[in-house]
């Protein structure tokens, strides 16, 4: 039942916050509990799941393919843990970064609402349940988009839910041709009853289905716009939550899906999950190198990361999806924590464009290197974790007959580290011309970061621990039988 | 803006729409009915005494903000499916502590449990969720001059 | 404090130094730790005669910059994050030369190239520094990354990544088809690192870093790290025509150049940049030529560089801080006022001429006997070798003579720095004559050992400063002669080659720079324009595009449609159509909105003739909400009618999605439905789940946590819906 709670949890924290928006202190206590209690969680499963194996639970008590299963292997605990992770840091940079007024719309409560969905999509069994979890992720991060802003924060909220809406609405019309068709809906249940089937239309149709959802989800080429109209806009805790969790919960659903549910041999899913990831690679990392404001570069930065890592799960040998998971972890932490540092550019200096900031290297050079050690992480520089990621991606493709995705994997890092100079060239070296200096950088801000930094440095130190995570949740998705037993089994 | 007709309509028909909604609710779980339905029920009567009354009337009738009925509501779903947990181990498994089964299967006492309680909680966010958009938005649209927010002055 | 480096630095050489006996034995000192087991990925540290010579320089001249850096910087409060920097990257640089694990290896060559980057940079509120430490960074992040690459794919053949067990596969790597890629993939990153042609313009520019970390990086160390791995490397990849030919000219390229440009620069760092430049295609062309005497040339040639072109360069750096400037016009007649800066730089400067008995005239004659044995081309590498000698010779002129000579010119009132800033130079300077006279040590216990491992096989070094009188020592002749010439008419040279504009490598990469900004605007512009209505429009058709090419590639038959259903229902069904067309064709809001109140009311009588009363109630009061919100948003919007007009492309869209969703759903009534879920609640509803609406209890019970997500959803969307309304009326405001 364990694997219930981070759902649970998410849920009822978001509750009490909003019951208590009027009261700072009380929903700061609140949220931050909630955060706690989710990293206990996420620990407990990882360790549980790695010890034991995946672990299911059946809701309400019905069995599978009745009600609806929960179920934790590596792969989700792995990324519960890191949603927790960054959730937490999220929470405490927000206690100083958000407003009053904000927080009293229930800025919170939606956090944690936001986190539900997140939790629940990883952790769910059932492809009906886990249209339900996009729709809580979309309607709350629709919210966060919009709390306490103006005309831009708007403007980029409609962008974002419109074009999430054709994804949702894909989604949903996937899954009814698939119950149509097989008249099931748990995804271990679904195994079973499409095996044989991928030739008939409606099956193959609805596989096209959330292959486009969840492409759009994960800010694939060319269904990405929403994702660079809408990130640099909210608050930095916001934007750093976003960066971290939405796309890798497309990213999430097209690694479980499509090996669970759908037989993909035969059909031409790796050739366009290759070309798709590739192209937007190409392009993320070009439109990294020509915004001129750090969360917009970083949001391009998104996406090509998003592009490589399909990429890899388009190559489809163990070695490549071990590499895609590890990358996926390293990306959600590193991500957080610049996205946050940008909301920290921003308290300091009051902007994030290098039109007007400079100097922090000369004024606050502990802000500076704090900056610089996960933005070396995401250009793949060692002894980070990133570099770990580009090794393991570049280990997969060379293993492939042509060397073409070596070159633009190389390529794109070229281009990732020049995009992450621009912005150490421009807002951390080049000085303030206006003259201004520094305000004070709250502890509440930087303690996160930290954290996170230290994560990044950790796992580049000692990748032992998230390969061998990486590589038993690969396991789990190159083989479901031990997902299907425990789902199907019903232990209680 | 305020019909005399519909003002007295609405005396008439909300209390109604409310018992109803109430018992719509009550009987989900064997006849048509349950939260959802009953929720939505119950907006349409406070939507009537909104468009009646105004907007402020049908606040204070309702004495709690919306948005808290709704996360109150959700709260109670929340709780429903800890209450499963907490008696027999599974998140959301039906607890009935006023029924009784008999040895040849059938069962008699009070249907009152952890899925009515469930349901209420649909019956309240429902309720909640709804009525706080609509009132937002009416505010925006169609601000009322007695309004204690003063910055609401210049909106329409 | 400020020399806790410098002696940290001194301990590191002792210990190093220890080795040395065993070393130059022939043993080799080894270290592992696991790193990532399962790529076979290990922290392995190894000594080795090439490893401990390049160690000993690093950490030998690291001790006499990280002193020569503390008093340079003594009044500067950057003092300790240069310091740190410095030590930074000579951890990095050591750990470059230790590594026996490819990957490991490159882990500190990042590492190099990162603290390059933040070094050339130091300097960060020049535009100049910035843009220098930049492009230092792309090209050497570039090299970095092919080299990652290039020894991945080693490590995959070979099958593992010690270094120490690929050198001996080399036959097997050379016969391999993995050749050619691996090849170009680690010479892409030699080539960068060690500034060769076409890569050569980013040391330049690295001269923006204070004159220690030019000195130390960009000519005694990081630089010669490309040069380390061609070296290392030589035994498994060497040896090849595509191996000798691009080293060879490359190599000659790069010498060529950088001694041409070398004299024609007015700024003597600048000058010493481009005399570097020369030192590297130097060792580069030899490495290409494959045999053993241009191997030991190299192993030479490289210390004598590295002593002095370190001593040179820090010489300048005094001239800098005692007579206020380092342009070759501006200084001059010093030798009286500064008699052990002018004794430090003669020194080092006749090392590089390669007057005996210094030690560069050693080098210089290995040069030239093994230049004349080369296995690419005798007279290209002998002829190339032979003109960039001479230019040194006259460069060594314009460091030494011009500014201590002649007229005396300052911009401050000159005179001999102090002890931290002499004594590093001093002893470089002093180390080249030493060795110049007594070379044999020199060779058997340093030099013997490290060119073992450059050759793959035992050598013997034995170097003598007099060779007696053969071909290189009268080409050595020939090089004093036309280079002292060549310094007599140095002024016109200069004048000629100032007044010469010639595109370089550097025009390339600025060009290359402005392209990809100008590309990627590009393609960001055309892409992300910031049009919903185009967003969309995309967004459907790739959607349509992939339902289409789903329904093509399936092969389920379509089953004949059964129109036999009753009256009423197909009214029901004509109400819902003509309701659609409605809401498509009207240009009025209110009846678009009553429109789709008629498709929802008819959806809700097809639940009802299917049973489902909950569902149909449910569609009903939500339909009658819905008009309720439209209502009261109506208000609000403008009373323009809504404009239609005829637009083919979105009508294709809509037609060619509409009718894929038809097909899809069309299919599925093909199959039959599997039913035992449905079967299943019907059984359990009542007795087991105690209700008998089994609507309601698959809602509150089978899946009651669908319904708890889209509760969630309720609230959520009422709380945004609260934040938009507010962001509304602030944004009116």
């Amino acid at each position: 039942m364990l694997v219930a709670f981070p759902i649970l949890t998410a849920l009822g924290t978001a509750v009490f916050c909003f019951l208590m928006r009027d009261q700072r202190q009380g929903q700061m206590l609140a949220s931050l509990g909630g955060a706690l209690i989710q990293v206990a969680l996420a620990v407990a499963l990882l360790w549980t799941v790695t010890t034991s194996g995946p672990l299911s639970a059946q809701m309400g008590g019905w069995p599978a393919p009745f009600g609806i299963t929960l179920v934790a292997d590596t792969l989700s605990a792995l990324l519960v843990l890191s949603t927790a992770i960054v959730l937490l840091c999220v929470v405490i940079f927000s206690l100083s970064e958000i407003e009053r007024e904000q927080e009293r719309l229930g800025y919170q409560a939606l956090v944690h609402a936001l986190v539900a969905g997140v939790m629940g999509a990883f952790l769910t069994g059932d492809i009906f349940n886990l249209y339900v979890w996009f729709e809580v992720l979309l309607i709350s991060s629709f919210g966060l988009l919009v709390i306490g802003g103006g005309k831009a924060q708007l403007d980029g909220a409609v962008k974002y839910v419109g074009l999430n809406l054709i994804a949702t609405l894909a989604f949903l019309t996937g899954v009814g041709l698939l119950y149509g068709a097989t008249g099931t809906l748990n995804m271990a249940d679904l195994n079973q009853a499409v095996s044989g089937r991928m030739t008939e239309t409606a099956i193959l149709a609805s596989a096209g289905f959330l292959l486009f959802a969840y492409g759009a989800k994960s800010a694939l080429f060319p269904v990405y716009f929403w994702l660079p109209a809408s990130y640099h806009t909210p608050a930095a805790a916001t934007s750093a939550l976003f960066a971290a969790l939405l796309t890798k919960v497309g990213v999430y659903s097209i690694l479980r899906v499509f090996t669970l549910v759908f037989e993909t041999d035969g059909t031409p899913l790796a050739p366009v999950l290759i070309v798709a990831g590739a192209i937007t690679a190409v392009v993320g990392v070009l439109g990294a190198v020509t915004h001129r404001e750090i969360r917009r570069i970083l949001s391009y930065n998104i996406i090509s990361s998003i592009g490589l890592l399909i990429m890899a799960i388009g190559i489809d040998t163990p070695l490549a999806i071990t590499a895609a998971i590890f990358y996926l972890v390293h990306n959600m932490l590193v991500k957080a924590a610049l996205f946050l540092h940008a909301g920290l550019v921003l308290k300091i200096k009051g902007s994030e464009e290098f039109d007007k900031v400079g100097g922090i290297y000369e004024q606050a050079p502990w802000i500076a290197v704090l900056f610089l050690v996960p933005a070396l992480s995401l250009a793949g520089i060692p002894p980070l974790s990133g570099f770990w990621g580009k090794f393991l991606i570049l280990r997969a493709t060379i293993d492939l007959p042509s060397l073409a995705l070596t070159v633009l994997v190389l390529v794109v890092s070229l281009l990732t580290i020049y995009s992450v100079a621009r912005i150490w060239l421009e807002i951390f070296w080049k000085s303030d011309e206006r003259g201004e200096g520094c305000a004070p950088a709250p502890a509440l801000m930087v303690a996160p970061i930290v954290l996170l930094t230290i994560l990044t440095v950790g796992i580049g130190l000692y990748p032992d621990l998230l390969y061998s995570w990486s590589d038993s949740a690969a396991a789990g998705i190159a083989d479901p039988s031990t997902y299907i037993s425990a789902v199907m089994e019903d232990p209680s | 803006m305020k019909s005399l007709i519909l003002s007295v309509a609405s005396r008439a028909l909300m209390p109604t729409l409310l018992i109803v909604s109430f018992y719509v609710l009550w009987r989900g779980h064997n006849e048509p009915g349950g939260g959802f339905i009953g929720g939505l029920v119950a907006v349409l009567g406070l939507v009537i005494m909104s468009k009646a009354e105004g907007v402020r009337a049908a606040r204070d009738f309702l004495r709690i903000e919306p948005l808290s009925l709704a996360a109150i509501g959700l709260g109670c779903s929340v709780v429903s499916g800890v209450w499963g947990y907490i008696v027999y181990g599974t998140v959301l498994k039906g607890v009935w502590p006023f029924i009784t089964v008999a040895a040849d299967g059938s069962k008699s006492g009070l249907p009152v449990g952890s899925i009515f309680l469930f349901d209420l909680g649909v019956y309240l966010v429902v309720i909640g969720g709804v009525l706080g958009m609509l009132f937002a938005m009416e505010e925006v649209v169609a601000p009322e001059p007695d309004e204690d927010e003063t910055r609401d002055g210049g909106a329409g | 404090m400020r020399f806790l480096p410098a002696l940290l630095a001194f301990m590191a050489t002792a210990w190093f130094w220890s080795f040395l006996p065993a070393i130059s034995a022939g043993e080799t000192r080894s270290w592992a730790w696991a790193w990532l087991p399962d790529q076979g990925v290990e922290l392995a540290l190894r000594i080795d005669g090439l490893s401990l010579l390049f160690a000993l320089l690093i950490t030998g001249i690291g001790t006499l910059i990280f002193l020569y850096t503390a008093a340079y910087f003594r009044n500067d409060d950057r003092l300790p994050r240069l310091l740190t920097l410095l030590m930074l990257f000579g951890i990095s640089m050591l750990g470059l030369v230790l590594a026996d694990d490819a990957i490991s290896l490159f882990v500190f060559w990042e590492g190099t190239t990162v603290t390059s980057f933040l070094l050339v940079g130091f300097d960060h509120n020049r535009r100049y520094a910035r843009a220098s430490a930049l492009q230092a960074l792309i090209i050497t992040g570039l090299g970095g990354l092919a080299l990652l690459a290039g020894l991945i794919i080693l490590g995959q053949f070979a099958g593992t990544y010690r270094l120490s067990e690929m050198v001996l596969m080399g036959d097997a790597i050379r016969a391999s088809e993995i050749y050619i890629a691996a090849t170009i993939f680690v010479l892409l990153g030699c080539f960068t690192k060690s500034a060769q042609f076409p890569f050569h313009f980013w040391l330049p520019g690295a001269m923006a870093a204070p004159t220690p970390v030019s000195a130390y990086l960009h000519s005694a160390t990081m630089v010669k790290a490309g040069v380390y791995l061609l070296m290392r490397m030589s035994p498994a990849l060497g040896g090849t025509e595509i191996w000798m030919w691009s080293l060879t000219i490359c190599g000659a390229i790069t010498m060529i150049v950088g001694s041409v440009w070398a004299m024609k620069q007015d700024d003597l760092k600048l000058m010493l940049a481009h005399t570097t430049l020369m030192g590297l295609g130097a060792l580069v062309m030899l490495l290409g030529s494959g045999t053993k005497e241009a191997a030991k040339a190299a192993v030479l040639f490289l210390l004598v560089h590295a002593l002095y072109k370190a001593a040179l360069f820090l010489s300048v750096g005094i001239l800098d801080k005692q007579a206020g400037s380092r342009m070759v016009d501006d200084l001059g007649g010093l030798r009286g006022a500064m008699p052990l800066s002018f004794a430090i730089a003669a020194l080092a400067a006749l090392s590089m001429a390669g007057f005996p008995p210094f030690i560069g005239f050693i080098g210089k004659e290995v040069i030239y006997e093994s230049a004349l044995h080369s296995a690419a081309s005798p007279l290209l590498v002998t002829g190339s070798a032979l003109a960039a000698n001479i230019m040194m010779v006259a460069c060594a002129g314009l460091v030494a003579i011009k500014p201590y000579f002649g007229e005396r010119r300052a911009q401050k009132n000159p005179g001999d720095p102090v002890f931290g800033l002499w004594f590093g130079p001093a002893v470089l300077a002093a180390l080249g004559l030493w060795f110049g006279l007594f070379p044999a040590a020199l060779g058997h216990d340093l030099l013997e050992p490290a060119l073992g491992a450059v050759t793959g096989k035992a050598a013997e070094v034995k170097l003598y400063l007099w060779h007696g009188v053969n071909l290189p020592f009268l080409l050595s002749l020939l090089t004093f002669a036309a280079g002292i010439g060549l310094f007599l008419v140095i002024g016109a040279v200069r004048r000629a080659l100032q007044a010469a504009r010639v595109p370089g490598a550097e025009d390339g990469y600025d060009l290359g720079l402005a392209g990809i900004d100008r590309l990627s605007a590009w393609v960001t512009r055309s892409l992300q324009g910031g049009r919903m209505t185009v967003y969309l429009k995309l967004s459907f058709a790739v959607f349509a595009g992939v339902i289409w090419m789903a329904i093509l590639m399936s092969n389920t038959e379509l089953s004949r449609p059964d129109f036999r259903v009753p009256l009423f229902q197909f009214g029901v069904v004509v109400l819902i159509l003509v309701s659609t067309v409605v809401v498509t064709f009207t240009p009025s809001r209110l009846i678009a909105i009553c429109a789709l109140g008629g498709v929802g009311s008819g959806i809700a009588m097809l639940f009802v003739m299917y049973g489902a009363i909950d569902v149909a109630m449910t569609q009903l009061l939500v339909e009658i909400l819905v008009v309720v919100f439209f209502a009261i948003a109506l208000l609000q919007l403008p009373r323009t009618p809504i404009s239609l007009g005829f637009r083919p492309f979105d009508m294709a869209l809509s037609v060619a999605l509409g009718l894929g969703v038809i097909v899809t759903l069309w299919a599925v009534l093909g199959t039959e439905l599997n039913l035992y879920l449905t079967e299943y609640f019907e059984k359990y509803s009542a007795p087991k789940a105690l209700g008998r609406n089994i609507v309601n209890v698959i809602l509150v019970d089978f899946r009651a946590l669908d319904t708890l997500g889209e509760v969630s959803v309720v609230l959520i969307a009422a709380i945004a819906a609260v934040a938009v309304m507010r962001a509304g009326r602030e944004a009116r405001k």
